[in-house]
């Protein structure tokens, strides 16, 4: 049974388009990226599995559960970030973190306190006080302290710092590893590349790729620059399968790779090389190889 | 659900000093200088057209009792009370929702009819302890003038302002059933809560017209402080309040939770 089942999910709000047929399933211990512009109907089709939006067609299960009669069951086993994290301007952490351990029947806060630790989160300032980031910390502190079995984040990542968003990668290895299943809502390809087993991809309503992360790599175009420490034939690299849009200019070539990079580096690798540069591609870059397989 | 009476409540201790301290040293102010106007009133009072004073409820201002009634319990208080309901129920809920807390509480396991029960128990807690914090300081500037006040009276006139208050919080319920912005809450409610009162006003003040007041809560208030609580327009108006609440719980756990 997957943690997360849903079948056609569609919102609508009036005339307008929220998501549209949204089918996907989130196992147990996996860590599942959403990934989609910002508008694409990530958020919609997170408020729709938390019951927060009622759905115009199709159904969401969670633990096996419905996502609108269950909705209580189902929210006393996930913990969740919303995108927008805010607890109102008085009320620190510490206060919040009470609040939700008594509506959760717990009166063990070591875990909040644990965690507050490890993201160097200040609990004791009223939330208005504090930056984003810091207000994002208490979010996470919120979502996670309770050793939840499903985990739905939504932009888990904005706001916090680099040194921060280490931390919470790590800690949502730690959360699969424990059998935790983690949604992670994200337009950011290389934070979901780093920590996701699986994504789906929504643009305009509709998820239009799921995929495993490496699966997902291996289609997208990455760009290559190469500068030789002598000259080179750029027919040679031309020549390799998947390679597109070559340039070169003075012993520097420029070039689009798909599929798998290992002749490109075998090739490279027989002159000698003074600098190399590998670009992961844009969120737009893997939309547009899915636009492209569509039409094709 | 009794942890989340307990948080509001927390986070609204500031109103027994910024509505319950105002409203009992301003009536506390009328109920001292009662005394020093008493016979100047009086003969005012006989002056006045019988309409106007049935409109006002002045009746003959022959003891402090009444005019505690026409300057204060007949219009400030309530207004006062009936704004401060609608306004902590909309800081519950729609205040909730535009500043995310919604999100967050309702990603426990937490129903939405609990938690508009909690919000509703709240605020007619709040309610009562700012009623409660008016009359004591009300009856200790009464026993510092001398002015005669009645413990008995002044606790009917202050404690039938509860349900009338309490009615406002459940017709704020109900419009968050359709609106979750704080200000269309408070800004529909706070006019109704007026109109009400212009409605009781219009029917006092010409007879011909008694039948709009049956749509105003404000027939059903009275004047406590002289007749004493009716039992039965106590209790009605807080069933009328629950009913309104209920009703208001089933159209909000209906909608969507917009951010």
């Amino acid at each position: 049974m997957a943690t997360i089942e849903t079948e056609q999910l569609t919102k609508f709000y009036g005339g307008e388009r929220g998501i549209e047929d949204v089918t996907i399933a989130v196992e147990e211990g996996e860590v599942f990226g959403f990934l989609g512009p910002n508008g694409a109907g990530k958020t919609t089709t997170i408020r729709t599995l938390l019951d927060l939006l009622h759905p115009t067609a199709g159904s969401a299960r969670i633990f096996g559960l419905d996502s609108r009669r269950d909705s209580v069951a189902i929210r006393a086993r996930l913990g969740n970030l919303p995108g927008d994290f805010g607890f109102g301007k008085a009320a620190s952490g510490r206060e919040a973190l009470a609040l939700l351990a008594r509506l959760r029947g717990l009166d063990d806060l070591d875990r909040g306190e644990e965690l507050a630790r490890r993201f160097r989160a200040d609990l004791d300032r009223p939330l208005g006080q504090l930056s984003r980031g810091n207000r994002q910390k208490i979010g996470l502190i919120l979502a996670l302290f309770h050793r939840p079995e499903l985990l739905i984040l939504d932009e888990p990542t904005s706001g916090l710092d680099p040194l921060m968003q280490e931390e919470f990668l790590a800690l949502v290895g730690e959360e699969r590893e424990r059998g935790c299943a983690v949604f992670i809502s994200s337009h950011e390809l290389d934070e979901i590349e780093r920590v996701c087993d699986r994504v789906g991809i929504i643009r305009d309503g509709r998820v239009i790729a799921v995929e495993r992360v490496a699966e997902l790599l291996g289609k997208t175009q990455r760009r290559v620059t190469v500068a030789f420490a002598e000259p080179v034939d750029p027919a040679e690299l031309r020549a390799i399968g998947g390679v597109s849009d070559l340039e070169a200019t003075d012993g520097r070539v420029t070039f689009h790779v798909s599929g798998e990079l290992d002749a490109v580096v075998k090739a490279i690798a027989r002159h000698p090389i003074a600098d190399l540069e590998l670009a992961h591609p844009t969120l737009e870059e893997v939309f547009l190889t899915y636009y492209r397989e569509e039409r094709d | 659900m009794t942890a989340l009476i307990a948080v509001q409540l927390h986070e609204r201790r500031r109103s027994l000093l910024a509505w319950g301290l105002p409203l009992g040293l301003m009536s506390a102010f009328i109920v001292a200088i009662y005394p020093s106007v008493e016979d100047a009133l009086a003969t005012a009072i006989r002056d006045y057209p019988a309409a106007l004073k049935e409109a006002f409820g002045i009746g003959e201002l022959t003891n402090v009792e009444q005019y505690l009634e026409a300057e204060m319990l007949s219009l400030i208080v309530p207004l006062a009370a009936g704004y401060l309901a609608v306004r902590s129920i909309a800081s519950g809920l729609s205040g909730a929702a535009e500043s995310g807390r919604l999100d967050v509480l309702l990603s426990a396991p937490l129903s939405r009819n609990r938690l508009v029960a909690s919000g509703f128990a709240a605020t007619a807690i709040e309610l009562a302890a700012v009623l409660v914090v008016s009359l004591l300081v009300t009856l200790i500037g009464g026993w510092l003038a001398g002015a005669g006040l009645s413990t008995g009276a002044a606790l009917a006139g202050f404690a039938n302002v509860w349900p009338l208050a309490l009615l406002f919080a459940g017709l704020g319920i109900v419009v968050t059933g359709w609106s979750l912005r704080t200000n269309v809450v408070t800004g529909s409610v706070a006019g109704v809560l007026v109109a009400m009162y212009v409605a009781d006003l219009i029917g006092r003040l010409d007879t011909s017209l008694d039948w709009v007041r049956y749509g105003s809560v404000f027939r059903y208030y009275g004047s406590a402080i002289e007749d004493g609580i009716d039992p039965l327009a106590f209790c009605g108006v807080v069933i009328v309040a629950v009913v309104l609440a209920t009703f208001g719980a089933l159209l909000f756990s209906r909608r969507d939770l917009s951010p």
